[in-house]
């Protein structure tokens, strides 16, 4: 793995002493009659858009790609928290070959089950932990974060930009920075306001804060969280926004101007063929734009051509490695200079971002 | 009247019969109402008057008999059907809603209501129906912003509202001041005078002079009499109310009292609703002696019990229990200060219905051995208990081990005489004890009193029966208004006398006060 | 002639036994309509459902890990609903107790003596639990303030007050901001008996019996039940009603309290999202089910842990979305519930209009 980081390297010493973390077992070549078994672990249900659902389609990419030789399934709807512990376990006991939990509250019931299973393949989206038969999986959607903030930072009229996160996580907050440096990158006098819903998912909550940012003064919403409900409600005053995991625009219409989306099809079809193989090995996967695993969606045809070809300059540079989003100077919202000039935030750093940069408005808190 | 003799009553109920378990509430009644007539129920709690007139107002159905109102035969089935009929009870316990206004109330379950309300129409009919039978009631307020007597004219107002021609009033006075009672008085006339009927319960024989073109007395669900006012006064009423029946044989051994157990000096207490139940009530009882306190219900003597038993707080006066203070002092530190208490609930308060017959007879001496060791309770010896005393005492039980609900009324007052006798130390306050009871049930009751008495314990006996009174106490003294009225020895004393002083009335002025 | 609920003169012996079975039957019969509707086999169903729930060593102890919170919260609400004190409020006396014990675990343990950690918790998180029915239970017997009401919105207060923490102060510095706690020192540990099955399981036995015990064989207990059925009656025999009530709901508190030590020190062993699960409120139903009888409780406990637990094979084995399984607890539990009215009640046909219970004081 290309982006091994040090504080990583730290918390694997960390696992190694918790619980009864086993050598891994030779691994019995797989008699080939038998499929190999993949069950997902999903915090929502897959339905027609959202988190849940680019899972969703990334576990059906995996049947299509391996047909009977796989078998796929899934447990929707399972809290975080301890009670994921027995879903994991459920389906390591019934045989599965490759378990893949898709929200970072299953990580401490992962390792967990992972110490019990060695011969199961445990891979984790978004969470820190690993072990010898548990992986860790992301995707830098800041990356596409900070392309929507320029096509926002071009159309904006009024210089507000309305952003219900859901909580103040270095997750969120990273999407937030992104978007808010793009955006300032094309309009230095755009502000971004922030107002934290405390969900992932709650229509009704999303709504209110994206109304409440609208009332503010803002012409575009974005956001993150999993509902359309800000975009639609910024639609309903005749105001644009962004929309976050799929392509929202083809569920609200041409005001949400583009949309950062997941692309996990690719990553899950590569990790279970490795698993199949044999090959397999624990890693920390995180990539962006350049492995394809997050995309920018289709523009809409509001957004004017000046603003797709700035768009895509700054594509090429981060997809080429020539550059990327958390290149200093960066200042935090107090004014407090916490990049320097022309160095670059490391993967540690961006992994437990708690500030905001300039042009941020709210705490995180 | 006297037009009227010839023409269909409004009301006719004949041969009506309601039994409840264990009591025959309703029995045989005959019941007219002529139209334009304010009829006086009259009798002591318990005597059937309230059960003919849920019967009327269709909360109750009779077991037997028929109702004719306007000489037709009817079926009332429910209060509903009763309001067709143009019949409107006024409860003892008004049926508002305190969060209400005065004109919600009013239209509040009427069936011909339209969705939505015309509130204003509303309105203006309740202030034209206050200032035709003067009883002005602001219709924006809310109830809990009433006092009780304007409560009780909104009841009325509801039913006048709803063209009701014939109002059932229960004890209406008893939760008024005079004043109010005065008006009330008023209000009833002027509906009169518009064709109107009503029927009114009482207790009081002084109401039934003023209010009633006729009064029919009922005593353990008979008619005993049944009188035109203009005939008669109260002192006839009182001796037909409390009646001479059959004297109970009582043995009883020579009166001879010890020490004195029980004094109140000057005691004064509040009732539920705030206001003066005992007025500087005194009184003293002596080890030895049964002490009869007569009176019509609702005089304080439910509260006098209260006081001497910790359940009452005491506002000024002192009470002491074998020359100790006992004062406001806890319902447990009484009970161990040895008094025992049949309370006049005996549903409610007395017993647990929910709980086993053993469980309810263990439920004074649970606290201490052979029934309990230290913190443990041990079930067998409260079966070995309750089998002593289910024998002992006749309890007619399935079993131990049967919900006391099930019994019948005898044998609960029986289960509670049992324990609160068995735990007796020097004190045994008994009120209404024999109520509801058949004729076998008062007298073991009686003779149990009169063998503790015997064995040298104070009792206090309250008791609206005269007879009762007389054979089974030494003494016997008067509750009225919260005073005690009159105390004399039962020997020689007369019960027409005693009568008199129940209704209010000093004997020796020989007058009635109203 | 219509029908009316008539109160049975006494308890019938072989009702109890028979409507439950019955219930049970019906349940299974409704639930089997619902799946063939959505195109499942509903004996293949149950089957997977029963291996998924006690069909195996780790399935039985997933179950117990469910049937320990359901217990405890059981058996405090069981003690409250007994003295007709309605404590809905088992959530939250179960979260401020996990808070409580996280506290000390955190906090506590750099200087208190390793063996001592886990009592300490225990204790205090027992207090948290008492203290929080204290609240409405002083509300209650000082000021007549309706229980129901403050228990229930005193569950958001101690969730959000326990999100506050595990998202603030207390949350992890090395955790990447995540909300959550950091991982409680090994001696703040449960030990487990088997799987994630831990020691809370004896408490919550021993928790039954000694409660048992209490109402059926001391004199606290006689008291609690006079109380219960009759507080006017209470009174009139010298029992301090508003005291003992007080002392039995800050007892039903701290056993719900004890529930939520066990899931902070047995199972997730920090404070974090997912604490509860609403326990405090299946523990109402348990509590029903088990006819507020504490020997019954666990055995309740485990069926129902059972049916959450067998739930998930709804979505595993058959395929069938999540709402679903849920649907399928709904509707098995409903015709139990149900028809533990009739061991109280038999339906008996009336002429003309609803029989009405008279007053003895109105005759």
């Amino acid at each position: 793995m290309k982006k091994t980081l040090s504080v990583f390297c730290v918390l694997i010493v960390a696992l190694a002493t918790f619980g009864c973390a086993k050598k891994a077992e030779p691994v019995a070549a797989p008699v080939a009659v038998e499929p190999y078994k993949v069950a997902f672990i999903y915090i929502g249900v897959p339905g027609d858009l959202g988190w849940t659902h680019e899972h969703d389609v990334g576990r059906l990419q995996i049947e299509a790609a391996f047909g009977d030789k796989v078998k796929t399934a899934y447990m929707e709807n399972v809290p975080e928290g301890p009670d994921a512990t027995r879903v994991i376990r459920q389906y390591a006991q019934d045989g599965y070959d490759m378990i893949i939990a898709t929200s970072f509250g299953y990580m401490d019931p992962m390792v967990e089950v992972a110490a019990e299973f060695p011969k199961v393949k445990f891979i984790h989206c978004s969470g820190y932990k690993t072990s010898d038969n548990m992986s860790t999986y992301f995707g830098r959607i800041y990356q596409a974060r900070y392309l929507a903030g320029i096509v926002a930072g071009k159309m904006t009229k009024t210089n507000i930009i309305g952003y219900p996160g859901a909580f103040p996580i270095p997750e969120v907050v990273r999407g937030i920075n992104a978007f808010t440096l793009g955006a300032r990158s094309v309009n230095p006098k755009v502000q971004v306001r922030v107002v934290w819903t405390n969900t992932w998912y709650d229509p009704v909550k999303e709504r209110e804060a994206a109304v409440a940012l609208l009332d503010a003064g803002a012409d575009i919403i974005t956001q993150h969280q999993d509902t359309v409900e800000p975009q639609k409600a910024a639609q309903e005053r005749g105001m644009l926004s962004i929309g976050y995991d799929s392509d929202m625009r083809k569920f609200v219409g041409d005001t949400v101007l583009t949309s950062p989306v997941w692309n996990w099809g690719p990553y899950y079809v590569d990790t279970v063929r490795k698993g199949m193989d044999g090959t397999w090995k624990s890693e920390q996967y995180w990539e962006g734009l350049s492995a394809d695993v997050v995309r920018l969606a289709d523009f809409s045809p509001l957004v004017p051509q000046d603003v797709r070809d700035q768009v895509s300059v700054v594509k090429q540079k981060i997809v080429g490695g020539t550059w990327d989003v958390f290149t200093g100077p960066i200042k935090d919202n107090t004014g407090k200079l916490r990049v320097n000039e022309g160095a670059k935030m490391s993967d540690g750093e961006l992994l437990s971002l708690d500030w905001l940069v300039e042009g941020v408005v709210g705490k995180v808190q | 009247m006297e037009d009227t003799a010839n023409e269909v009553p409004l009301v006719e109920m004949r041969g009506i019969c309601k039994s409840f378990p264990g009591v025959r509430a309703s029995d045989e009644v005959d019941l007219r109402l002529e139209r334009g007539e304010v009829l006086a129920l009259l009798g002591e709690n318990g005597a059937g008057k309230s059960t003919l007139m849920n019967i009327l107002s269709g909360l109750y159905r009779q077991d037997s008999g028929d109702v004719f109102i306007r000489g037709e035969k009817v079926d009332i089935r429910s209060p509903r059907d009763a309001a067709d009929l143009g019949i409107g009870m006024v409860h003892q316990n008004f049926m508002l809603i305190d969060t209400m206004t005065v004109a919600e109330n009013v239209v509040l379950g009427m069936p011909s209501l339209p969705f939505v309300p015309d509130m204003a129409v509303v309105k203006r009919s309740i202030l034209e129906l206050g200032e035709r039978y003067n009883m002005t009631v602001d219709p924006d307020a809310y109830i809990w912003q009433l006092s009780v007597g304007e409560q009780q004219r909104v009841e009325i107002l509801k039913q006048l509202y709803r063209n009701a021609e014939i109002l059932v009033l229960d004890e209406p006075t008893a939760v008024l001041t005079p004043q109010e009672s005065h008006e009330l008085n008023d209000v009833v006339k002027r509906m009169q005078a518009e064709g109107k009927s009503a029927v009114f319960i009482t207790h009081k024989m002084d109401e039934v002079m003023a209010f009633a073109d006729r009064v029919m007395v009922l005593r353990k669900g008979r008619v005993v009499a049944e009188k035109t006012t203009r005939d008669t006064d109260p002192k006839d009423l009182a001796r037909v109310m409390v009646g001479r029946e059959v004297l109970f044989h009582i043995e009883k051994g020579p009166f001879e009292p010890g020490a004195v157990v029980l004094e109140l000096k000057d005691v004064c207490a509040d009732d539920e609703r705030g206001l003066p139940a005992l007025r500087e009530l005194s009184l003293s009882l002596r080890a030895g002696e049964i002490l009869g306190i007569a009176g019509v219900a609702g005089n304080g003597q439910r509260e006098l019990s209260e006081v001497i038993t910790g359940l009452r707080p005491v506002k000024s006066g002192g009470i002491s229990i074998n020359c100790v203070d006992s004062t406001n002092k806890t319902p447990l530190q009484i009970i161990r200060s040895g008094v025992s208490h049949i309370p006049s609930d005996r549903m409610a308060v007395g017993a647990v219905g929910d709980m086993s017959v053993a469980n309810n007879l263990a439920m004074k001496d649970y606290r201490a051995a052979p029934i309990s060791k230290g913190i443990m309770l041990l079930p067998r010896r409260i079966l070995e208990f309750a089998r002593k005393m289910i024998s002992a005492f006749n309890i007619a039980t399935p079993s131990p081990e049967t919900r006391v609900k099930f019994l019948s009324g005898g044998n609960i007052q029986k289960t509670i005489l049992a324990r609160e006798i068995e735990s007796c130390g020097s004190l045994l306050i008994a009120v209404y004890p024999s109520r509801g009871l058949d004729i076998g049930a008062t007298e073991s009751v009686r003779n149990e009193l009169v063998a503790q008495r015997d064995a040298g314990k104070a009792v206090l006996l309250v008791s609206e029966d005269i007879d009762e009174i007389l054979s089974v106490a030494d003494t016997v003294a008067v509750m009225y208004d919260g005073r005690a009225v009159g105390v004399m020895p039962t020997a020689g004393a007369d019960p027409e006398e005693i009568g008199l002083l129940m209704a209010g009335i000093d004997p020796s002025e020989k007058e009635t006060r109203l | 002639m219509t029908l009316a609920f008539e109160k049975r003169k006494t308890v019938s012996r072989t009702a109890i036994v028979v409507v439950p079975v019955v219930s049970f039957v019906a349940s299974l019969v409704l639930t089997g309509a619902l799946l063939m509707i959505f195109g499942a086999n509903p004996l293949a169903t149950y089957a997977a459902m029963f291996k998924g729930a006690f069909g195996s060593g780790r399935a039985l102890t997933e179950t117990l890990v469910k049937a320990i919170p359901l217990s405890l919260t059981g058996l405090g609400v069981a003690l409250a609903f007994r003295l007709k004190f309605w404590n809905i409020g088992a959530e939250g006396q179960l979260t401020l107790a996990g808070v409580a014990a996280t506290g000390v675990a955190l906090f506590w343990s750099p200087w208190l003596p390793a063996p001592l950690l886990l009592p300490v918790m225990v204790l205090v998180g027992c207090a948290a639990g008492a203290a929080w029915a204290g609240v409405p239970a002083l509300l209650k017997t000082r000021l007549n303030v309706d229980e129901t009401l403050v228990t229930l919105m005193l569950n958001y207060v101690a969730i959000l007050f326990s999100e506050f923490l595990y998202y603030g102060p207390w949350r992890d510095p090395k955790g990447f901001g995540f909300p959550g706690t950091r991982m409680f020192p090994k001696e703040a540990w449960f030990p487990r008996i088997a799987g994630r099955a831990h020691v809370g399981l004896y408490l919550a036995l021993v928790a039954a019996a000694v409660l048992w015990f209490v109402l059926n064989r001391t004199r606290w207990g006689f008291e609690l039940k006079v109380i219960g059925n009759s507080p006017k009656a209470a009174r009139y025999q010298g029992i301090s009603v508003e005291r003992n009530i007080l002392l039995a709901v800050l007892l039903s508190g701290a056993i719900c309290g004890l529930a939520g030590v066990g899931e902070v020190a047995g199972i997730s062993r920090r404070l974090q999202q997912g604490l509860s699960l609403g326990y405090g409120f299946t523990a109402i139903i348990v509590a029903w089910m088990a006819q507020l009888n504490p020997l019954a409780i666990p055995f309740v406990a485990v069926l129902m842990g059972g049916l959450l637990v067998g739930g998930d094979q709804v979505q595993m084995v058959m395929g069938l979305p999540s709402s679903i399984g849920l649907l399928m607890q709904g509707m098995i539990l409903f015709p139990m519930l149900a028809g533990s009215l009739f061991t109280e009640y038999r339906i008996k046909r009336v002429g003309g209009q609803a029989v009405r219970e008279s007053e003895t004081g109105a005759v």
